[in-house]
């Protein structure tokens, strides 16, 4: 089946993949030797117990049997207070003078400000550019959307 | 006892190598000072014999580690390189020739002397382009230090002399057991995503001290500038609010009305980016004090209260794969927007529960930031002109944080785009974040300092490393889907954490905030953190304005 130069020629390339294995794991060692006792990887231990503490309060909070607090509903607030879904203070528009209800302005002052957007697909793509926006904002200067 | 700077531990040399140093004092290494070759990528290696192939002085081979014997120059394999220093006294001390590393005979491990490291990297300045007239490469001997402290205040820390109105409030109405300032914000109509900015931005130090010792007077604004359009303004009316005690949601209407007219292509009536809010705000807040100074100064320089806080430097390295030619730029930023650590993106793995050792694909921020800091390879398609080689080369790129800001904001991204159904989705998974955060790792000292092999040398900016500790005060929390989600933020005040989901306040415990979704972080630095826990009994009464009114809506 295979001849002796076969054999040869498997031998030879595991012994080279063998040293340049060799090679690679004596660089990492060496590497992490210097940086171990150069002190530069000193907050190992602090980065373990941050770990360790965001393991610990995931596990808690997936536990059913916790109450769990962001899944109640709000009563009171640290105050003792209480307030609507929709915010109620009354106050006047500072565009048309009207008396608008706080937690209905931001509509309102969009019509009021005339800058209704129709749900149109240049709204749709508009949202994607500002998410591809988000994304490349670190690659350029920042710069209004003319 | 270890000598110890602020960046490294001087490692103390074992007694073999300090009694070889102390025969041969300044000749010590000169058998092989010029017997060093640099490549490109910084490998430094041993390389006497450039015509034989070196082999080992017993068995001849010549795979392999080989040592090189600092008295004799010969050369010896791991496994008899013991014979050699048995058979001749004072032949202790080898250079291991692939990587110019010291290695102790007797001791059998890898030792480290200052001295050595600084011809070891003599060798690689010389020998990559640029040499020592490239800045990239220049650096001082190790001893010498820079002695230039960073102003850590900027002079926005809290001064009490100069807010000659600060009283300690005990009025029962202000519920004094809770810290001022923690007040909620009535949502107006899907504005969580300005609420939530908000609250981080009102509660990071130098702005709270900014605004609490009226350093922004709307009074003088309007005089000045005669425009009626002024964030500061506005932003100095909302914390004026937060700290006058009233503990009942405040109405940032105002507020709106004018970030609206500043950035009029997000004003809209739906969901937007807490974190594009975010840079809108902050540049809207540059551009009315550079109008007002009419300073043309780019970011890095500016004073306004944004850039202060906020604006750090960042560097890049690009890197010609061919020759090693390193050509260096900076950037000013006011974040830093991580992509996530991990590719394990499948969002049906995101509401399993997760058992506490379980660790396959975890992501987190220390994973985020490496990933941030590595050294990159450019695709073909992007090869750039090296101006060494005058031509076209593949090249690898490197972002390193050059000065670090005052308060640092980490942006997550979640968002997933995939160009071939051309739809946006949200990533789901948990990012593990610490409270307590050390960037030392990747600030330009050190990455640079790793591109060298971690040799031993003080970096000409080597920062103290006080000013690399952080702690985190804000976190803004997203749940739901990318176009239809809830905001929160979770504000640490006096080590206590506080939930603020718009108009409700709530404590919560620390764990919760673990457990998030989190997608901006903000840190401050640790000095200005724990300054700013101890400042926050005290309010400020301006005479002019009634704390207690309700503002929203007038100008």
């Amino acid at each position: 089946m295979s001849g002796p130069n076969e054999d040869n020629n498997t031998q030879l390339s595991s012994h080279i993949f063998g040293d340049l294995l060799d090679s690679i794991i004596v660089d990492v060692a060496s590497e992490c030797h210097r940086i171990a006792k150069l002190g530069l990887d000193r907050n190992l231990e602090e980065e373990e117990e941050e770990m360790r503490l965001s393991a610990q309060a995931r596990a808690r909070v997936a536990d059913p049997s916790n109450s769990s607090e962001t899944n109640t509903k709000y009563v009171v607030d640290i105050f003792g207070q209480t307030h609507p879904s929709v915010a109620t203070e009354i106050f006047e528009c500072m565009n048309c003078g009207r008396s608008i209800a706080a937690g209905r302005f931001a509509p309102h002052l969009e019509k009021c400000m005339g800058k209704v957007i129709p749900i149109s697909s240049y709204h749709i793509s508009i949202c994607l550019y500002l998410s591809i926006m988000i994304d490349s904002y670190y690659d350029r200067e920042f710069c209004a959307i003319p | 006892m270890c000598a110890r700077n602020s960046i490294y531990t001087n490692p103390k040399p074992c007694k073999h190598l300090a009694d070889y140093k102390l025969r041969h004092g300044f000749n010590t290494y000169d058998s092989i000072r010029n017997c060093l070759k640099t490549t490109p990528n910084r490998r430094t290696r041993v390389a006497k014999h450039t015509t034989k192939i070196p082999r080992c002085s017993f068995c001849d081979r010549y795979q392999g580690r080989l040592y090189f014997c600092l008295m004799c120059s010969s050369l010896w394999c791991p496994t008899h390189i013991l014979l050699h220093t048995q058979s001749e006294k004072g032949h202790e001390v080898a250079i291991d020739m692939d990587r110019s590393e010291l290695y102790c005979c007797l001791c059998c491990d890898q030792v480290y002397d200052p001295d050595f490291d600084k011809i070891v990297l003599c060798n690689q300045v010389k020998d990559l382009p640029g040499g020592s007239k490239s800045k990239t490469n220049r650096f001082e001997a190790s001893g010498e230090r820079s002695s230039k402290r960073k102003r850590l205040d900027s002079g926005i820390g809290l001064d009490l002399k100069k807010s000659k109105l600060l009283v300690s409030m005990r009025d029962r109405r202000a519920k004094s057991c809770y810290p001022l300032g923690l007040r909620g914000l009535n949502n107006l109509g899907s504005t969580c995503f300005m609420n939530s900015v908000l609250q981080a931005l009102l509660h990071a130090p130098p702005l709270r001290n900014y605004f609490l010792n009226d350093r922004h007077n709307s009074v003088q604004c309007r005089k000045r500038s005669g425009e009626k359009l002024c964030l500061l303004c506005d932003i100095d009316a909302i914390s004026s609010a937060m700290f006058s005690g009233d503990r009942t949601p405040y109405t940032p209407a105002h507020f709106l009305y004018s970030w609206w007219q500043h950035s009029s292509n997000l004003a809209s009536y739906e969901e937007q980016d807490a974190h594009e809010f975010f840079i809108s705000v902050l540049d809207g807040i540059h551009e009315k004090e550079s109008k007002i100074r009419n300073s043309g100064k780019d970011d890095g320089n500016c004073q306004c209260i944004a850039h202060r806080a906020f604006s750090g430097l960042l560097r890049s390295d690009v890197t010609c794969i061919s020759c090693g030619f390193t050509s260096t730029t900076y950037d000013p930023c006011v974040d830093i927007s991580l992509n996530m650590d991990t590719s394990n993106l499948s969002s049906s793995n995101a509401n399993k529960p997760i058992k506490p050792d379980e660790k396959t694909s975890a992501s987190t921020l220390s994973g985020c930031l490496n990933l941030f800091t590595r050294a990159e390879r450019l695709g073909s398609d992007q090869k750039l002109h090296c101006q060494n080689c005058q031509e076209l080369r593949d090249s690898s790129k490197q972002l390193s944080i050059r000065r670090l800001p005052l308060v640092l904001c980490l942006h997550i991204k979640r968002v997933e785009h995939s160009l071939v159904r051309k739809i946006s989705r949200k990533i789901n998974q948990y990012m593990q974040f610490p409270f307590s955060l050390d960037m030392t790792p990747y600030l330009s000292s050190s990455i640079v300092r790793s591109k060298f092999g971690n040799r031993i040398f003080t970096f000409e900016y080597d920062n103290s490393n006080s000013s690399a500790a952080y702690e985190i005060f804000a976190v803004i929390a997203h749940s739901g889907m990318l176009e239809s989600g809830h905001y929160v933020t979770y504000l640490r005040l006096k080590n206590q954490w506080y939930k603020c989901d718009d108009a409700w306040i709530s404590e919560v415990d620390e764990g919760i905030v673990r457990a998030s979704q989190c997608y901006m972080l903000f840190y401050v630095q640790k000095l200005l953190y724990n300054k700013a826990n101890e400042d926050s009994s005290f309010v400020r009464i301006s005479p002019s304005r009634d704390p207690f009114e309700s503002t929203a809506g007038c100008s």
